[in-house]
């Protein structure tokens, strides 16, 4: 017998005494939305309102991104082929990178990358191998701020499961990355960015 | 029977005595606070959050029930996405198949993302006698690791230790000189991991959960560290257990929504990631290959067993922090993978005939309940923990630390021998109990008072009761 055959049986013969089997239950859409979701209007504000909860900062201007980089003393930012119409803007106060290989990981003080989408209940950010294919970009330099388009926001995460897209990886990012593994005291930025922001566009 | 005190203790008794009050202090506290930051948000949020536990454990005690089909659909949805699935029945298998693996794609420096499964089938150790080098990135995971010790905690592995503790084992291991600073200790585990992260060949992760309809395997970490060992790596294999399955996405929206609640007092866990395929031709960032190893390693005799709703678990750790015992006792006492309430039950489950071994640890618990009512899955676990007790009863495994009931068996049989007593217990009053040659009424009278004798006059009393209405009572 395989392995597989072993287990399918072991499972099969743990079933069979059973009289009878739990049904399916249904999962109506929404059943886990949180009780005030239903009062809030706007996808857009609400989205900032939940990020800032998660500890993610918003931008509504390519210029209040830049100008927040710049007091921040950013020097070299990332900047993929997808978002080559902020080159111009950006080029004048900060060093401009669209390479961003392994060697590399250390030197990119801020990466920007394009999200796929955003969930407005939880503040989350979407990105996908498709719309971010930059994986190590959008988590290796110590501030990431993710290009988010205001249509592409999500509700809830009811609505961003359901419209689940085609991509071998999939990743919600709510908020900076973060420890709490000392002595419950609560640092930002481990492995991943210790700034996550998101540009709203 | 010789009279001691010791001879009256449970075995998890002694860890409570050997923890130095530092760490004791420190679980509670971080647990007592992890547990009101749950209580908090989930009230906060839901008008009726104990229905949402009830419904996340029907969908999760459905998909056991119906395991063989939805594994299988697991297995069809990822092997159509190019990922290749393997099937792990011992510990020992998981491992072999994880060696094999890596030293046929040439690797031999790996990194890992913080599991369970793979503590419990003990890989690192084995990847180690195979010339294989495992980091684990989760901060607290690498602290246990280059410690030579166990979590203590399903969710915060250290728990136990302190930042003096930390420090000194990040200066033992070269990570600079001694510096306690919680903020320094991040940053140093950040710069030495990167180096690890981009020479590794192989990332290895476990999965929270794994959809059969669509095959997407999800991870949810705080740190980032499960994106970054996926980043930069060839290979990723993902060590799943058998009962991780659920049926679709649609049902995630219940059980993120509770996990992320329960075990830490978040709204989502900070990167939840989905999975289901290496690199394509269209998506070419990802590992090139992706191996899914699913565990059994005695899940199928759990499933078997009376006690098959602790394979609901999603490992969030609540109970482990509301739990009275574990706040008093911390991890190690537990003396397996899984401690806590949770582990009460799954551990002696799957020590399989080691049962004995563990069989004390369903009896160090007061069955207040506290571990049901905060389970994000509903698991009924003093029902399990009573049916486990009944299994050592059955299987004669001996008891030490439990008071021999036959007595009050004797008592509560017979009227007359109970009426007697009661008559004869307002003497009890008097007597010196503390000072009778019987131990286990000798260690738990010396830190307890008992009330003044008020037995007997139950029976009077409804005696009179019946007279005053009537002789029925109505
Ligand atoms: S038994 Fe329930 S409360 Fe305990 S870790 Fe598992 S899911 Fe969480």
């Amino acid at each position: 017998m395989t392995a597989r055959e072993k287990v399918f049986s072991g499972i099969k013969s743990a079933l069979a005494p059973l009289p009878e089997r739990e049904a399916r239950p249904a999962v109506p859409h929404g059943v886990a939305d949180p009780q005030w979701l239903a009062g809030e209007a706007d996808n857009v504000a609400l989205f900032k309102k939940r990020a800032k909860v998660a500890g993610t900062l918003c931008f509504d201007t390519p210029g209040g991104c830049l100008s927040w980089l710049y007091e921040q003393q950013a020097k070299t930012v990332y900047l993929p082929e997808a978002l080559a119409s902020l080159d111009a803007k950006f080029a004048e106060f900060v060093q401009l990178t669209h390479d961003y290989t392994r060697g590399r990981v250390d030197e990119i003080d801020a990466a920007l990358t394009l999200a796929h989408g955003a969930i407005a209940e939880t503040g989350t950010i979407i990105l996908t191998d498709e719309s971010t294919p930059d994986r190590l970009a959008a988590l290796a330099p110590w501030t990431h701020i993710a290009v988010v388009r205001k249509d592409t926001i999500h509700r809830s995460v009811a609505d961003a499961l359901a419209a689940m897209p085609d991509d071998p990886n999939i990743i919600w990012v709510t908020g900076p990355s973060k420890t709490a593994d000392v002595e419950g005291i609560l640092i930002q930025g481990v492995h991943g960015p210790g700034v996550q922001g998101c540009l709203l566009v | 029977m010789p009279c001691t005190t010791a001879m009256a203790k449970q075995l998890i008794d002694t860890y409570v005595a050997e923890l130095p009050p530092t760490v004791q202090k420190a679980v509670h506290q971080s647990t007592a606070t992890t547990t009101e930051k749950r209580y908090q948000l989930l009230g906060d949020d839901f008008t009726d959050s104990d229905a949402l536990r009830k419904l996340a454990g029907s969908i999760r005690q459905h998909t056991l029930e119906h395991l063989d089909t939805y594994l299988a659909q697991a297995e069809e949805s990822l092997t159509a996405r190019g990922a290749k699935v393997h099937y792990a029945v011992t510990a020992d298998d998981a491992c072999r198949a994880v060696t094999e693996i890596l030293l046929s794609a040439g690797i031999t420096k790996v990194v890992k993302s913080k599991s369970m499964v793979t503590e419990e089938i003990h890989l690192n150790d084995y990847l180690a006698n195979h010339g294989i080098e495992s980091v684990e990135s989760d901060l607290g995971e690498y602290i246990v690791q280059i410690d030579g010790d166990h979590p203590s905690h399903i969710v915060r592995p250290i728990i136990h230790k302190t930042r003096g503790d930390i420090a000194r084992s990040f200066e033992r291991e070269g990570l600079g000189d001694y510096n306690d600073d919680p903020e320094t200790i991040t940053r140093r585990a950040r710069k030495f991991m990167r180096g690890k992260y981009l020479e590794a060949g192989a990332g290895i992760t476990g999965a929270n959960f794994v959809t059969a309809d669509t095959g997407r395997l999800v991870l949810v970490t705080n740190e980032g560290n499960s994106r970054f060992c996926l980043a930069p790596a060839k290979v990723h294999i993902a060590l799943v257990g058998i009962e991780k399955v659920v049926p679709s996405d649609a049902d995630l929206a219940v059980l993120l929504n509770l996990l992320g609640r329960s075990a830490t007092g978040q709204q989502l866990t900070v990167y939840t990631e989905f999975i289901n395929g290496p690199r394509r031709h269209d998506r070419p960032s990802g590992p090139e290959q992706m191996h899914v190893v699913f565990v059994d390693n005695r899940r199928t005799e759990v499933l078997a067993s009376d006690c098959k709703e602790i394979l609901r678990c999603i490992r969030c750790g609540a109970c482990l922090n509301v739990c009275p015992v574990y706040r008093q006792a911390s991890g190690h006492a537990y003396r397996s993978v899984y401690p806590g309430p949770v582990g009460a039950v799954l551990s002696p489950l799957l020590a399989g005939d080691k049962f004995k071994e563990l069989a004390d640890l369903p009896k160090a618990s007061s069955l207040c309940g506290a571990c049901n009512e905060v389970c994000p899955v509903d698991i009924p676990i003093p029902d399990l923990l009573l049916r486990l007790r009944r299994r050592a009863h059955e299987e004669h495994v001996p008891s030490p630390g439990t008071p021999p009931m036959a007595g009050f068996a004797l008592l509560g049989s017979h009227p007359l021998i109970w009426r007697s007593a009661m008559t004869f217990g307002a003497a009890k009053d008097y007597l010196p109990l503390d000072k009778m040659p019987v131990p286990y009424l000798g260690s738990w009278l010396k830190t307890r008072t008992l009330p003044k004798w008020r037995g007997g006059k139950f029976r009077t009393w409804m005696k009179s009761r019946h007279g005053r209405n009537g002789g029925n009572g109505k």
